[in-house]
């Protein structure tokens, strides 16, 4: 393509639409996150249903292998990243997206291992116990409690939509309230529900509100510069 | 009585180069040669001048050992390529009539 040619409107409008079909054409999605996933949770759906229909163990928790699937997934996003000449703002969102379910799954896990022993905890720092009595013998034995800590759940899911937009829009407030929302989740699986809800108030503020009024601050100063 | 059309971008090679980037979060050197089919030379002198209108970022790095120019148009570039689109329209408005 040469440069200094006199252009007339007509071309200008080829060139901007052939090479915008150009960049377009050139993208094809792998499927690898798709792929990935759908056969590790799949895998893992089968191997637990086998396991309880024909009462068998294969002596660990298949479901770890959710978390161990998070490294192949890093692994993906890292060579698209190293090999590719061009990033789209579709592969963009998509890397991010796929990258911060991978981290919520991890903390998902994190959760269901977690909070088991600290309900325990929980409960024997307020001088409690569950126990479970057998009706016919009488006999008493104790269990292991699992109090859903819905508070942490939720400063999951606010954690989701708070990471995938700062990745997407490389927009630091954002990216840095994702990350205090999981740092607040973890708090939150060895607190009790009374901080939850600070944990949550917490949360909120510097994922949504401080980032919310730095983009009214900018938005309020692109208006004023087009007046 | 119509705008003058942006100099910087009415030009075949930084119009192309801009249609490119306005569609792309950011684009490596090598795939705006290989869409463009510009020679590495011209490429380089007309994202240049882009970079020095503000049109465009540039960042230069090294991967596995090899330089690697990667561009991104700026929010100013968007505006001016924004702005070209807009008074290109004009034209052909009035054209059509």
């Amino acid at each position: 393509m040469h440069n200094d040619q006199e252009l007339s409107q007509e071309e200008s409008l080829k060139i901007i639409t052939e090479m915008i079909e150009k960049a377009k054409s050139h993208f094809h999605e792998s499927g690898s996150g798709a792929i990935l996933w759908g056969s590790v949770i799949g895998f893992c759906g089968i191997i637990s249903f086998l396991q309880l229909y024909f009462h068998f163990s294969i002596g660990f928790d298949i479901w770890l292998l959710t978390a161990v699937a998070i490294l192949p997934q890093l692994y993906i996003v890292w060579k698209n990243r190293r090999m590719r000449t061009v990033q789209t703002y579709h592969e963009a969102a998509m890397n991010a997206v796929w990258s911060t379910f991978a981290i919520i799954l991890f903390c998902l896990i994190l959760y269901l291992n977690i909070v088991t022993g600290i309900t325990k905890q929980l409960l024997l720092d307020e001088h409690q116990a569950l126990f479970i009595k057998n009706t016919i013998s009488g006999e008493t034995k104790e269990i292991n409690p699992f109090v859903p800590s819905s508070n942490s759940l939720f400063l999951l899911v606010y954690a989701f939509p708070t990471l995938a937009t700062g990745f997407i829009r490389k927009f630091k407030p954002m990216l840095l309230g994702g990350l205090l929302c999981l740092l607040c989740f973890i708090a939150s699986l060895f607190l009790n529900t009374t901080y939850d809800f600070l944990l949550l108030a917490i949360a909120a503020v510097f994922s949504w509100l401080i980032p919310g009024l730095i983009l009214r601050n900018i938005y309020i100063k692109q208006q004023a510069a087009h007046v | 009585m119509f705008k003058e059309l942006d100099p910087i971008l009415h030009s075949q090679l930084r119009l192309a180069v801009m249609s490119l980037l306005i569609t792309v979060q950011e684009a490596d050197f090598s795939f705006i040669k290989e869409k463009t089919n510009a020679t590495a030379g011209n490429l380089s002198v007309q994202i240049q001048k882009l970079k020095e209108a503000g049109y465009v970022e540039v960042e230069k790095k090294f991967s596995n050992n090899y330089p690697l120019t990667t561009c991104k148009i700026t929010p100013k570039g968007i505006e001016a390529f924004d702005a070209y689109v807009k008074t290109l329209q004009e034209y052909l408005n009035t054209g059509k009539k």
